[in-house]
């Protein structure tokens, strides 16, 4: 992930009309399984349900209505009313759907990782899809702590030399510029 | 049989008039507005508004542009149900959307 292989590295191409192609590095591909895991793990079920009703659950009904108190889940599961009543009888039908949409997303993209052991990835529309879902989680989530204010490199500047979320940073700026390609071959296709 | 003409007045007439007007819009009140967020690509939130509502490239360019500079644009509009529907897929992709009545203050 070095500015070398980044200039080099073209990102997503797209080959042929529903075809979406990439090759990362084996420490690329590390990096994007070990983030795509996290985000999978952070759409698992809360932990802070009580009591959850087996019958409800199976019918996607939640016991919750609040917003979650994490502040990057709070951001993956927003609120859908700015009125708190309406926004916590939505999120109570609603949640445990949006999870599982979103885990979809991470889980495609998590097995295309792993089916790929030379790092060459190869997708169509619905794959590149689910990429673009889960590296947008993925960068939602990096966002929140990174304290991300603006579309700007600023961020990284004010941050000390020394600072390990310099490295997260980096990861972010990189999944960014990924994203890019990858949407940039799928708008051609869109023209 | 029941003559329309013999049992309205003028007065009567423009009270029908705006109850039908009424009966046809009340099924588009509410409206599915995007918020501006620091770290959704420009491009990524044009090309889901193109994916979800098949918006051409320019018209989910322009309402990306609203959202950007004005820090919020309408997307839909439509009933409750379609607004909620709307927003739940704004959501699965990242976006941060919610639903409001139509008549509030945005």
């Amino acid at each position: 992930m070095n500015k070398k292989s980044d200039s080099e590295n073209p990102g997503f191409t797209r080959h042929g009309k529903n075809d979406y192609v990439a090759n990362f590095s084996p420490s690329e591909s590390e990096v994007l399984i070990n983030l795509v895991q996290q985000i999978i793990e952070l759409l698992g079920e809360r932990t802070d349900n009580h009591s959850e009703d087996p019958l409800a659950a199976m019918v996607g009904i939640t016991s919750h209505d609040s917003p979650p108190d994490d502040e990057v889940l709070l951001r993956l599961l927003p609120n859908a009313y700015s009125e708190q009543v309406d926004a916590a009888e939505f999120r109570r039908y609603t949640e445990s759907t949006l999870r599982a949409k979103k885990s979809a997303h991470a889980i495609s993209m998590h097995a295309d990782l792993m089916d790929s052991p030379d790092g060459c990835i190869d997708i169509d529309h619905q794959g590149a899809n689910a990429w673009l879902g889960a590296m947008n989680d993925i960068r939602l989530a990096l966002g929140v702590r990174l304290k991300v204010q603006s579309n700007s490199y600023e961020e990284l500047e004010i941050l000390a030399p020394d600072d390990p979320m310099r490295g997260v940073y980096a990861v972010y700026s990189w999944l960014g510029w990924l994203q890019e390609s990858l949407i940039q071959a799928l708008m051609d296709d869109a023209l | 049989m029941v003559k329309l003409d013999e049992a309205t007045d003028t007065k009567t007439q423009e009270d029908l008039k705006e109850a039908i007007n009424a009966a046809f819009i009340i099924d588009k009140p509410w409206v599915t507005i995007v918020w501006d967020d620091p770290v959704n690509l420009m491009s990524y939130v044009t090309y889901v508004l193109m994916e979800l509502f098949s918006f051409t490239r320019e018209k989910a360019h322009e309402l990306m542009m609203q959202v950007h500079t004005q820090g919020k644009a309408v997307v839909s509009t439509g009933s409750r149900e379609e607004m909620e529907r709307d927003v739940s897929r704004l959501h699965e992709y990242g976006l941060w959307a919610t639903l409001q009545r139509a008549d509030h203050e945005l």
